[in-house]
C-alpha cells in the first residue's frame, strides 16, 4: 500500500476538503480521501518536477522564476 | 454581535493558517526526497509557493467532487467522483485508476479476511453484507 515515501495524511486531506464543502452534509469516504491524497501527491511531485525540468542553466537553487514558467501547463493538467 | 463575528472570523482564519501550515510541511518533504535525489536545493519561497498552490487547488478539488458527488445525488464522495477529478491529463486518469483499483483490491481482501475471521469463530457461515462484493460461494443459501 502507498505510504512509504512522503505523502499527505488522510486526516489532513479531509480537513482541507472539509473547509471548501458549501453543504453541512458532504462527505468524503475513506477510500476517496486516500486517493485525493495520493492526487494531492503527484500535484506537488509534478510542480517540483516541472520546475526541475524548466531549469535552463546548471542551477543549484530552484527559485520561484521556475515555477512561474510551469504554472499555466500544470494547471491546465488538472 | 459585531464582536462575535469578528472573534470567529479570527478563529476561521487561524484554524486556516494551521492546515496551511501542515500543507507546507508535507509539501518541504516531498521537496527534500527530490531534492536528495538530485543534489540540489528549493528556495523557501519556491517551497512556500508550491504550497500556497497545492492549498488554493483544494479549494477547486473540494467544490468539483462535492458537486460531482450532489450530481450523482449523493452525499458522500466516493472514488468514482475523485477519478473524475484527474480526468484532463491521460496518464494521470491512468495512474489514479490504477490507484483506486489497487484499493478497491485491498478493501476486498480485508473483507474477506474478516468474514473468514468471524467464520472460524463463530462456526457458521456469515450472511455477506454486499451479495455483489462476495467472491467466494455459500453453499447454504
Amino acid at each position: 500500500m502507498e505510504g512509504t515515501s512522503g505523502g499527505f495524511r488522510k486526516e489532513l486531506v479531509g480537513k482541507l476538503l472539509q473547509l471548501h464543502f458549501k453543504d453541512d452534509k458532504t462527505k468524503v469516504s475513506g477510500d476517496a480521501l486516500r486517493l485525493t491524497a495520493d492526487l494531492l501527491k503527484i500535484f506537488v511531485v509534478a510542480a517540483i518536477r516541472s520546475v526541475r525540468q524548466a531549469q535552463a542553466e546548471d542551477l543549484a537553487l530552484v527559485d520561484v522564476d521556475q515555477l512561474e514558467k510551469v504554472l499555466p501547463q500544470l494547471l491546465l493538467d488538472f | 454581535m459585531e464582536e462575535d463575528e469578528a472573534a470567529e472570523e479570527q478563529q476561521r482564519f487561524s484554524y486556516q493558517q494551521r492546515l496551511k501550515a501542515a500543507v507546507h510541511y508535507t509539501v518541504g518533504c516531498l521537496c527534500e526526497e527530490v531534492a536528495s535525489d538530485r543534489e540540489i536545493r528549493f528556495s523557501k519561497q519556491t517551497i512556500a509557493a508550491i504550497s500556497e498552490l497545492t492549498f488554493r487547488q483544494c479549494e477547486n478539488f473540494a467544490r468539483d467532487l462535492e458537486m460531482f458527488a450532489r450530481h450523482a445525488k449523493r452525499s458522500t464522495i466516493n472514488m468514482e467522483d475523485v477519478k473524475l477529478l484527474a480526468r484532463r491529463s491521460n496518464s494521470l486518469l491512468k495512474y489514479i485508476t490504477e490507484k483506486s483499483e489497487e484499493l478497491a483490491q485491498f478493501n476486498s481482501e480485508q473483507r474477506a479476511k474478516k468474514r473468514k475471521k468471524l467464520e472460524e469463530e463463530n462456526q457458521e457461515p456469515v450472511e455477506p453484507a454486499e451479495a455483489a462484493a462476495a467472491e467466494q460461494d455459500n453453499p447454504s443459501l
